[in-house]
């Protein structure tokens, strides 16, 4: 117990005893105990400025706290939009089987594992993906759970520092560059990286090793890039540790016959002797020439993503090298504040974090509301399951997005900048600490910036898990130690935000623009794009699509372009049948409108919404009314539960499309959607309210054939499944593949004779068909 | 300043703040800068309804029952909005209203509570049971009387016959045994003397009731509580209609009659017997008498000959007002329709009454309104225990004599058994008048199962039952704006939200100063004072 008191007295004297140090405080007590001991939070009462009925108030608010023990480790299973589609809800059940959990219990019996749900780790291109601790797991399968368990139970935790090592002397043959995004991480470009350099090393090759941030190929993680010095680049996709070696020796040799020799002949043995075979590594290279690859880089603008894979995230020289900063000190010496705010105006750029607001005009409204103190704030807190436009950007540009703040900071006259990060995203935290440590070294932030009068401190602090919190007046509620209640506008924080002060909030994207604009000028950030929407815009492809990822496209870019000709397509030979725009606020476009332009306007005038970026494709598998529902119950999760008709009336929807995909409904129930749908939109008071709605009314507009199929009774996809009965038609050949696959002993073990499901036990899991060989279970 | 020039005099600074003009229902308004719309409409005479509004807290913007429109069609929240230069707002209209119906309905679709107890909304006569036996367990029998003879004009005869609806509905028969609501009433109409009350003056209005009846005697008494003077016919030589002739004399004791009877007769009640109202006679009646009430039990030749509009089973009466098509003309009881429910014959004496004084008073007769009432059904087992927090466990107690009725002893514990499920601020509760005046279905949207209720009591001073509040955060703004050291607070998040103490301490420990403005200010029953003084 003493040794309680001094880690939270540690804590105490560290963050600070305000009100609005309280999420800090409750991270790090988090951070020690696992979760929060109501001896510590009485502690912190009686210590502090804060009262206990604000302690639980936040305490209970976030997801991230957690107010009783849990399990030694936790398993968390994105239940974000892509995961969803591809049938994370199955895989969730599975590991609840597996840990023997019974209804309402999330911890396994020996207190070992804690299962969550989460939406979303932004490892959308993974789909599904499940993270335990700090290993990410992708593309994971209800039949891989006990593999997993097992490998993570023989992970060594390595913590050891990042390590590469450049050639010592000259004349270096080259660059090998290995993606680290946490996509590419995830999908273990880790044991990449060491396998390269434990392959240099051996060699004692000349390479320069250099980690860069993302591509944006998120579907051919992990990535290695090879670029010999004098020689054409070579892209390498979805390398596997063992092909590294091969990888590198066909680029780089040892200087010298003898080493050449001595290495030729000792893989040779290795070869003999390990059985390894020769796999035709040819396959895996990939010219950027080759019409996949630059079918998907090629339409591509990239701004917040310019020199995409080609830079090291944390390179402060290297960004300064290729042009970084130089917009920073075009604005702060060369220029006025007001008329950096005029050439974000002249450019028209729109807050890319959803609402699509004229930055420009907001810039100005902060600049011109005079006070003792201004702030800037970053918002970070990328919410929508199926977006991770953001956290990339974080991650891999993290100076660029820095600059943003800074020119954004000079014009509005704030000194104070505050990075809200999701503590979902933890390498993009680590990123930008670090990128803001650089900045402070090189004068970039601070006191008489790049010797000029302006001074600004950037500090950054972690959301603790409320998407409602990616609303701004939230958000400012959030950041002064509340729980995130938006509030009513007026007044806006641009005249009244955190802690009362004029406030200018941006979102990552919009800032990671910014210095494009300056650098280049508001021209020609203008003169790409639509007419009311200029510039470009980063999305995230995720869902049903060949080729999944991070794109950067001109505004007015159709739906058609990005889905067939970016994203090459419909995975699996499956045909299109709708794009999720802007997540739960969104709304679907049906495949016949595909040409529709991607700009704020025309999507509007489709009842869907730009959003942050998501763009979730769907293929003629996918149930509407299903995934109406599982944005829905999204929102319904994230809802503050302040106002009226977000708290009950998204609740109410919610009964009613459960009802109608668990054929429950009764009639009447989709006029009585409907007209919720309607009185949630214009009565709630904030932007999750308004527009949790949307999802249902678009598809209720496209897809009403499909709700009044499940008003009968039919979903006719199949997806549904307390609609469906899973059977073995004739072509079952008796193997008794399926009994074996079954985890709820459905199906009896009937060698040679054609097998029964017993539909009661049925829990619709799907494995069956999965193992069945011969396509002879029906679902219906 | 050039040399040589006069000082400018400067003007001295207005005290006045900054007004804005602006217009609410197209008239033209001007209030201080920092007004809300709400306040600005109240100015003026418009009263905008809220719930989580008070006058002294920072808006919360919660209950979205202000909501109003502005020039653009756009819904606002009147309570935490300014009011702006130019302005143009309309505080009511059919779309307004069908929102804030919405928004009660929505409301409503979570709110667990009966503000009735079930036993009152089943009683034909919605006679306050749970008052009756609050007073009845402190041992106030005459106070227990006045509260029922409110409702029922003849409680010794009714304690003897009634089949007792109200049992049938009573929350406590979920838990074990109904409470004996019926021999309750009995007790209190035997136990006291019952006369004499304070009758009002008459007012020079006079009725004439044919039939004397449960329904007509009840009505007799009904209208004389309200000054007018009756003069009841019957064709018999006594009063008292099936009374004497249906119902045995053993069930029925003919100096229960005679005495209960009387006290009717004893305000000033006239009584005619041996007289027929014929058709020649009833029209009579009409011009010498202000208004006419036919309760002549089951329709027979004789009353269809007054020519009132009917079917084969009886009058037609507008089921409101209970006035025939003839302007001053009523009709009540078994002549409307056959039944073995003389409660219900009772109820519609008392019921007529209103509409007859409105009649007379030359007001649109609309008979007396129904408030609304919140209801949830029955209980479920896991709420046996909260529910029995306020009462005591045993089972239901018999007469020993069976027809003798309940001693004083008996009466005092069996009242003690009822479990008090009428709300506590049924009288005092925005929710309940709201959803009253926008005319709210509380059974629209329900469609999740329902919230188990609890309830947590403070030694002294106020009980807190969540399942009744509506978030509205009033309670939360008051225990921080008064610094008190636990005090109320938002726990969790979304459609589960509650209110809830900090560290799972007790309701005395979190609220104490402020108890009683917390439960003044909640505005439903959620938090209420523990003894209700009647």
């Amino acid at each position: 117990m003493e040794t309680d008191k001094t880690i939270v007295d540690k804590i105490l004297a560290e963050k600070g005893r305000e009100k609005k140090a309280l999420i800090p405080i409750l991270q790090a007590i988090q951070g020690e105990f696992n979760y929060l001991p109501e001896e510590a939070l009485r502690y912190v009462a009686e210590h502090s400025e804060i009262t206990p009925a604000d302690i639980l108030s936040v305490a209970s608010f976030y997801s991230q706290f957690r107010l009783h023990p849990v399990g030694e480790h936790t398993v968390k299973v994105c239940v974000g939009t892509a995961c969803h589609v591809k049938g994370s809800g199955q895989v969730y059940e599975a590991f609840r089987r597996k840990f023997k959990l019974e209804e309402g219990e999330n911890t396994d019996a020996s207190r070992k594992y804690t299962i969550e749900k989460v939406s979303c780790l932004g490892c959308c291109t993974l789909a599904p993906v499940v993270q335990i601790d700090q290993i990410t797991y992708g593309h994971v399968t209800t039949s891989q759970v006990d593999e997993i368990i097992a490998d993570f139970e023989s992970q060594s935790q390595s913590a050891g520092k990042k390590q590469y090592r450049t050639a010592a002397g000259q004349d270096i043959q080259g660059e090998i560059r290995i993606g680290l995004g946490s996509c590419c991480v995830a999908s273990g470009s880790d044991e990449i990286r060491k396998a390269v350099e434990a392959t240099v090393n051996n060699r004692g090759l000349r390479v320069k090793l250099k980690h860069v941030g993302c591509v944006g190929m998120c579907h051919q993680v992990p990535l290695v890039e090879i670029v010999p010095t004098g020689g054409e680049a070579v892209l390498y996709s979805k390398v596997k540790p063992e092909d590294v070696k091969d990888i590198v020796t066909r680029h780089f040799h040892s200087s010298g016959l003898l080493s050449r020799l001595k290495h030729n002949l000792l893989d040779t043995a290795e070869y003999i002797q390990t059985d390894a075979k020769w796999q035709g590594i040819e396959r895996y290279a990939l010219n950027v020439r080759e019409k996949p690859v630059s079918s998907f880089l090629g339409k591509q603008i990239p701004i917040a993503t310019e020199y995409r894979g080609m830079i090291n995230p944390l390179d402060i020289e290297e960004y300064i090298s290729r042009g970084g900063f130089n917009a920073t000190r075009k604005a702060l010496l060369e220029m006025k504040p007001a008329d950096v705010v005029k050439t974000i105006k002249e450019s028209h750029i729109r807050g890319r974090g959803g609402a699509g607001f004229p930055s420009g005009i907001k810039w100005e409204l902060v600049a011109r509301h005079e006070s003792s103190e201004k702030f800037i704030i970053c918002n970070g807190d990328e919410g929508d399951p199926g977006a991770f436009m953001d956290r990339m950007l974080l991650e891999s540009y993290p100076f660029r997005v820095i600059e943003g703040m800074i020119i954004a900071a000079y014009a509005v006259g704030a000194h104070q900048g505050f990075f809200y990060i999701r503590a979902e995203y933890p390498l993009a935290v680590r990123r930008v600490r670090e990128a803001i440590a650089r900045c402070e070294e090189n004068n970039l932030l601070g006191d008489r910036i790049l010797g000029s009068d302006f001074s600004l401190k950037a500090e950054i602090y972690e959301g603790a898990g409320a998407f409602v919190c990616g609303e701004e007046s939230a958000l400012i509620e959030s950041l002064e130690g509340r729980r995130g209640f938006p509030k009513i506008r007026p007044p806006f924080p641009a005249e009244r935000g955190y802690m009362g002060h004029p406030t200018l909030v941006n979102n990552v994207e919009t800032l990671a623009q910014v210095s494009y604009i300056l650098r280049e000028g508001a021209g020609k950030f203008y003169s790409i794009g639509t007419e009311h929407s200029k510039g470009t815009k980063v999305f995230a492809l995720a869902g049903k699509v060949a080729r999944g990822g991070l794109i950067e496209v001109p505004m007015g870019t159709t739906i058609r372009q990005v889905i067939f000709e970016i994203g090459g397509g419909i995975a699996n030979g499956r045909s299109f049948k709708a794009v999720q725009i802007g997540g739960p606020s969104g709304g679907c476009i049906p495949a016949e409108k595909a040409d529709t332009p991607i700009d704020y306007e025309s999507l509007n005038k489709m009842g869907a919404m730009m959003g942050s970026g998501g763009l979730v494709v769907l293929d003629d598998s996918d149930c509407m009314v299903d995934i109406a529902r599982f944005f829905l119950s999204f929102t319904q999760h994230e809802s503050c539960g302040k106002c009226t008709f977000c708290r009950i009336g998204t609740r109410r929807m919610l009964d009613i499309l459960n009802n109608l995909t668990s054929g429950k409904a009764q009639p009447g129930d989709l006029s009585e959607l409907e007209k919720l749908a309607h009185w949630t939109q214009r009565g709630s008071l904030c932007g999750l309210g308004k527009t949790a709605p949307n999802p249902v009314l678009s598809t209720l507009k496209y897809f009403r054939e499909e709700y009044e199929a499940h008003l009968k009774g039919i979903c006719p996809t199949g997806k549904c499944t307390g609609l469906i009965t899973y059977s073995v038609n004739e072509k079952c050949i008796g193997c008794t593949l399926c009994a074996q696959a079954c985890p709820v002993n459905a199906i009896l073990f009937t060698p040679l004779e054609k097998h029964v499901i017993d539909t009661e036990l049925c829990i619709k899991c799907d494995a069956c068909r999965s193992a069945c060989p011969e396509n002879a279970i029906d679902v219906k | 300043m050039p040399a040589g020039q006069p000082a400018r005099k400067m003007p001295l600074m207005s005290n006045k703040e900054f007004m804005i003009k602006l217009k609410i229902n197209n008239r033209e308004a001007e209030v201080e800068e920092g007004t809300s719309v709400m306040q600005a409409a109240r100015r003026q005479g418009i009263h905008i309804p809220g719930l989580c509004h008070d006058d002294e807290l920072l808006h919360i913007t919660s209950c979205m029952l202000c909501l109003v429109k502005d020039c653009t069609g756009k819904l606002i929240p009147s309570c935490s909005v300014k009011v702006t230069p130019g302005m143009m707002i309309i505080t009511d209209d059919p779309e307004i209203e069908e929102a804030r119906r919405m928004a009660l309905e929505l409301l409503l679709s979570e709110h667990v509570g009966d503000c009735e107890a079930p036993c009152q909304v089943g009683c034909p006569a919605h006679m306050n049971i749970p008052l009756m036996n609050r007073l009845i367990a402190s041992g106030k029998w005459e106070e227990a009387l006045k509260v029922v003879k409110r409702d029922i004009a003849l409680p010794s005869i009714l304690g003897r016959i009634c089949p007792a609806p109200c049992e049938g509905a009573c929350h406590r028969k979920t838990v074990d045994e109904a409470v004996s609501i019926c021999l309750l009433k009995r007790f209190t109409g035997d136990e006291n003397d019952l006369y004499p009350w304070t009758i009002p003056p008459l007012n020079g209005k006079r009725v004439a009731i044919i039939g004397a009846g449960p329904a007509g005697l009840s009505a007799a008494y009904y209208t004389r509580l309200r000054g007018i003077e009756p003069t009841l016919f019957d064709r018999q030589e006594k009063p008292g209609g099936e009374l004497r002739v249906s119902i045995s004399r053993e069930n029925l004791p003919e100096d229960v009659l005679e005495r209960e009877i009387g006290t009717i007769l004893n305000t000033g009640v006239i009584f005619r017997g041996n007289t027929t109202v014929t058709d020649a006679f009833f029209e009579e009646l009409k011009q010498s008498y202000d208004a006419l009430i036919v309760a002549t039990g089951n329709i027979d030749d004789l009353t269809k000959s007054y020519g009132l509009q009917g079917n084969p089973k009886g009058l037609e009466v507008n089921r409101d007002t209970f006035g025939t098509a003839e302007p001053g003309v009523f009709a009540i009881g078994n002549v409307l329709r056959p039944s073995r429910l003389a409660v219900r014959s009772v109820a519609q004496g008392k019921e007529v009454a209103f509409s007859v004084e409105q009649y007379l008073n030359g007001e649109l007769v609309s008979g007396e309104p129904r408030l609304f009432n919140s209801r949830f059904g029955r209980l479920h087992q896991t709420e046996f225990a909260e529910y029995l927090k306020e009462s005591i466990r045993g089972k239901r107690i018999w007469p020993s004599v069976p027809a003798g009725g309940f001693s004083r002893e008996d009466a005092v514990r069996e009242a003690q058994r009822c479990m008090h499920c009428d709300c506590r601020a049924a009288d005092d509760c925005k929710l309940r008048l709201y959803a009253d005046r926008y005319k709210a279905d509380q059974k629209r949207f329900q469609s999740s199962p329902r919230r188990n209720v609890t309830k947590h009591f403070q030694t002294e001073g106020i009980v807190y039952e969540p399942q009744k509040c509506i978030k509205c955060g009033i309670c939360v703004r008051l225990t921080e704006k008064y610094r008190e050291k636990l005090g109320l607070t938002y726990i969790g998040r979304g459609f589960d939200i509650a209110i809830g103490i900090p560290f799972h301490e007790s309701l005395d420990a979190a609220v104490k100063e402020t108890a009683i403005l917390v439960a003044e200010k909640c505005p439903t029953g959620a938090l209420s004072f523990r003894h209700v003084s009647e």
